[in-house]
């Protein structure tokens, strides 16, 4: 289709200025408000009945917006698949671990993992990172009283957390077992000075669910290069986010997206599996690197009575439009040493289709 | 003096809505006019033929541009006005007013998102509420919806659409430049392609049938249903109602082709896939030389399966301002008198009869802020 000589759109058609006009602390701020969209959605498949999490309402601001059945579907693939990778690598040996979400935003993962893996919890240290004004935001959603209880001041942090902070600021938090981090990632590469409190000689996962894509293509490269060479014990890498930037789909993606200020840095570099796959591998995940499109995880990861319950939820009224978005989205995971009981543990696709 | 519809259209044709009263007055009429179509419509040839708009009011008016404007040239729009885009509103007004002025130049029948149901989660009842501030004006179009025909049978369709020459296919961009075209294969030869064969990837697929064409074109949004095995079945059904959940009314409107044999169940949790096998048999017994059908996404805008006896036409470019693809409408010109091959006999034993000559118009989404209305994009959503 590449060739095609109709391709939407034409050249130029919805270029915008916005992105090139921005001082760098603007073009942060679009990134930063990604999260909210991420929030949003999580929130939306939610209260839709995708998926369970009793958290996604804390760190939403303003009312829920409704989102369009694909979008519901996408975030309940994009959340559940990365939960099945965590949930191998937690459960995996009882011995102490590590995970290091960046770009973790208002993630509730590790809130969920406190109420359905509170056990192995207790041998994981979990790290999130995230610009200061978007943990600040986390933090305070933390630490509010909990609606439901205005009488009483207990908050997320004092009712769910494993282990009482350590120390506690607008934007940070630090505790034996839960960590946020007000950090750019840019400055993350070998031979960087680690965050408080993480640890390089523990198995440890790095999970990057849309965030990567945001930094340039070397900022991106010495975060997962930092993982390889600063950290001694077994590591693993999870990446979710768009591929396919080349065809038309990934074409309008990119101006609709320009549009709002928000660049895909890697996706030119990164565009389909293959070369997802081999990112990792070069940049030292030589134990095994995997990908899989959204369409494949939902058809393949998701067993038949749970494709029954969502396709029940709601009524998808166009398959080939939910084919399209699906197929440009993927998550990627590859790893080091014996790690978390991920080799073969799930059907793996082979090339793109985008 | 203008009269009070040429007013209405004239707003609508600027993207502005139409005061309550007026849509209450124009879909009484509307109703008058369909409650007397029969389920399945005669339309004469020539016709053009248009799949799914979704309130892309933009991308409708670039539809008659590149197509011709009503009343000049005769439409059949195969469903799926509303939903999805900013505009639903103004364009399936725009259409039944269009209806209700020039009846004889424009037929409209229903899709699978004419429903309540549909609308309630897809954009256009809250369109209407952001629009009106209640939502009489979504009752009003949904009693439209209810009286719309299921289907529309094309009858007297040239085998060409050229004149000079037996062009079957021909496809045609949006300045009307010819990006291919396909001559109609003797009854012993192969196709012969001029200018790139309309098969590739770029203009869409399509590929000739042989000999010359007397059969109808049936219309309709989905596809078949297993429980209608003549055209002559869909006439009977009870039509005037809330598109139902299962059933024929249901299969048609939401049913999609694909590469099986005989009746598959629908990913869509309504409807059923149908195989080649299918179209061919019900195509032969019923007469026909082609189905033409919308409701899927097609990236090049139409796509012809099972040895032309179907074909999917997608109007709606750049899908939901996300898809990035073309859109098409479909030609189907007048007989002329005398012309064609004649129809041998040993291809009167082939169950594939000899579709009509077929033009196929592709065009582009709307260039942004044209023709002076507003074009204010919802933000399509995307995983971030
Ligand atoms: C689309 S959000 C995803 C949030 C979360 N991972 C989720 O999936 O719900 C991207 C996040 O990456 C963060 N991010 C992007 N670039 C960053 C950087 N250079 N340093 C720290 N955080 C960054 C943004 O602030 C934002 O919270």
């Amino acid at each position: 289709m590449s060739s095609t000589p109709l391709r939407f759109p034409g050249p130029n058609r919805f270029r915008s200025d916005k992105e090139k006009d921005q001082t760098p602390e603007a073009k942060d701020r679009v990134v930063q408000q990604t999260d909210q969209d991420a929030s949003q959605s999580r929130l939306s498949a939610v209260e839709t009945g995708y998926l369970v999490d009793p958290f996604a309402r804390a760190f939403v601001e303003g009312p829920v917006q409704k989102k369009l059945p694909l979008i519901n579907r996408g975030t309940y693939v994009r959340t559940t698949a990365i939960d099945q990778l965590v949930t191998r690598f937690l459960t995996s040996t009882s011995s102490r671990k590590q995970i290091i979400s960046l770009g973790a935003g208002s993630d509730t993962r590790y809130l969920r993992l406190l109420t359905t893996h509170r056990a192995a919890a207790a041998s994981l240290l979990y790290h999130e990172i995230d610009f200061s004004a978007v943990t600040s935001r986390k933090i305070r959603a933390l630490t509010r009283g909990a609606p439901s209880s205005p009488s009483s001041p207990s908050s997320l942090v004092s009712e769910l957390l494993l282990s009482p902070p350590t120390a506690l600021t607008d934007d940070a938090l630090a505790s034996a077992h839960y960590y946020i981090h007000p950090l750019d990632l840019r400055t993350l590469h070998p031979g960087c000075a680690l965050p408080a409190g993480v640890e390089r000689g523990l198995p440890t996962l790095f999970i990057s669910e849309c965030c990567l894509i945001y930094l340039a293509p070397q900022e991106a490269d010495a975060i997962v290069r930092w993982i390889t060479t600063d950290f001694s014990g077994d590591v693993g890498v999870v990446l979710y986010e768009p591929i396919g930037g080349e065809d038309a789909f990934g074409q309008v993606m990119v101006q609709n997206l320009a549009a709002r200020g928000i660049v895909l840095k890697t996706l030119k570099k990164y565009s389909s599996l293959e070369r997802q796959r081999e990112r990792l591998r070069v940049l030292g995940l030589v134990g095994g690197q995997e990908a899989a499109d959204v369409d494949f995880l939902y058809e393949c990861w998701v067993g038949e009575r749970e494709r029954g319950r969502i396709g029940g939820l709601e009524m998808l009224d166009e398959m080939e439009e939910w084919r399209l978005l699906a197929r440009h989205y993927c998550v990627v995971w590859g790893w080091r040493g014996g790690f978390g009981g991920w080799e073969g543990a799930w059907p793996v696709q082979g090339g793109s289709r985008v | 003096m203008m009269s009070d519809l040429d007013y209405a259209i004239s707003q609508l044709r600027a993207c502005k809505p139409i005061p309550e009263p007026a849509v209450r007055e124009l879909c009484y009429k509307a109703r008058e006019l369909l409650i007397e179509e029969s389920n399945v419509q005669i339309v004469d040839a020539p016709v053009t033929i248009c799949g799914d708009i979704h309130g892309q009011f933009h991308d409708l008016m670039e539809l008659f541009r590149v197509g011709g404007d009503v009343p000049e040239t005769n439409y059949l729009f195969m469903g799926d006005f509303v939903d999805r885009g900013f505009y639903s509103l103004e364009s399936f007004l725009l259409l039944l007013c269009l209806k209700v002025r020039y009846p004889d130049r424009i037929t409209l029948i229903r899709g699978n998102h004419e429903s309540r149901q549909i609308t309630t989660v897809y954009g256009f009842y809250d369109e209407c509420l952001r629009k009106y501030g209640s939502a009489n004006v979504w009752r009003h179009c949904c009693e439209v919806f209810d009286y719309l025909a299921l289907g529309a049978l094309v009858v007297g369709a040239g085998s060409s659409i050229s004149d000079t020459d037996e062009i079957e296919v021909e496809v045609v961009g949006q300045f009307g430049e010819v990006i291919s075209r396909m001559k109609r294969p003797e009854p012993s030869t192969t196709a012969t392609a001029i200018g790139g064969p309309p098969g590739s990837g770029a203009s869409g697929s399509a590929a000739g049938t042989k000999g010359v064409n007397n059969g109808a074109v049936l219309c309709v949004h989905g596809g078949l249903s297993p429980l209608v095995d003549s055209v002559d079945k869909i006439r009977l059904l009870d039509r005037k109602q809330e598109v139902p959940h299962e059933g024929a009314m249901c299969d048609l409107l939401w049913s999609d082709p694909d590469e099986i044999d005989g009746w598959g169940l629908s990913p869509r949790g309504a409807g059923f896939l149908f195989g080649a096998d299918i179209v061919k048999h019900f195509n032969h017994i019923n007469n026909l030389s082609l189905i033409a059908r919308a409701h899927q996404l097609v990236m090049e805008g139409f796509k012809e399966m099972f040895d032309s006896s179907i074909v999917t036409v997608w109007s709606a470019p750049n899908y939901c301002y996300r898809c990035g693809n073309v859109a098409a409408i479909l030609e189907l010109g007048e007989e002329r008198s005398g012309a064609g091959v004649p129809w041998s006999a040993t291809d009167r034993t082939t169950v594939v009869r000899p579709g009509p000559g077929r033009r196929y118009r592709v065009f582009e989404a709307a260039p942004q802020d044209s023709r002076g209305m507003p074009a204010k994009k919802p933000v399509a959503d995307y995983f971030l």
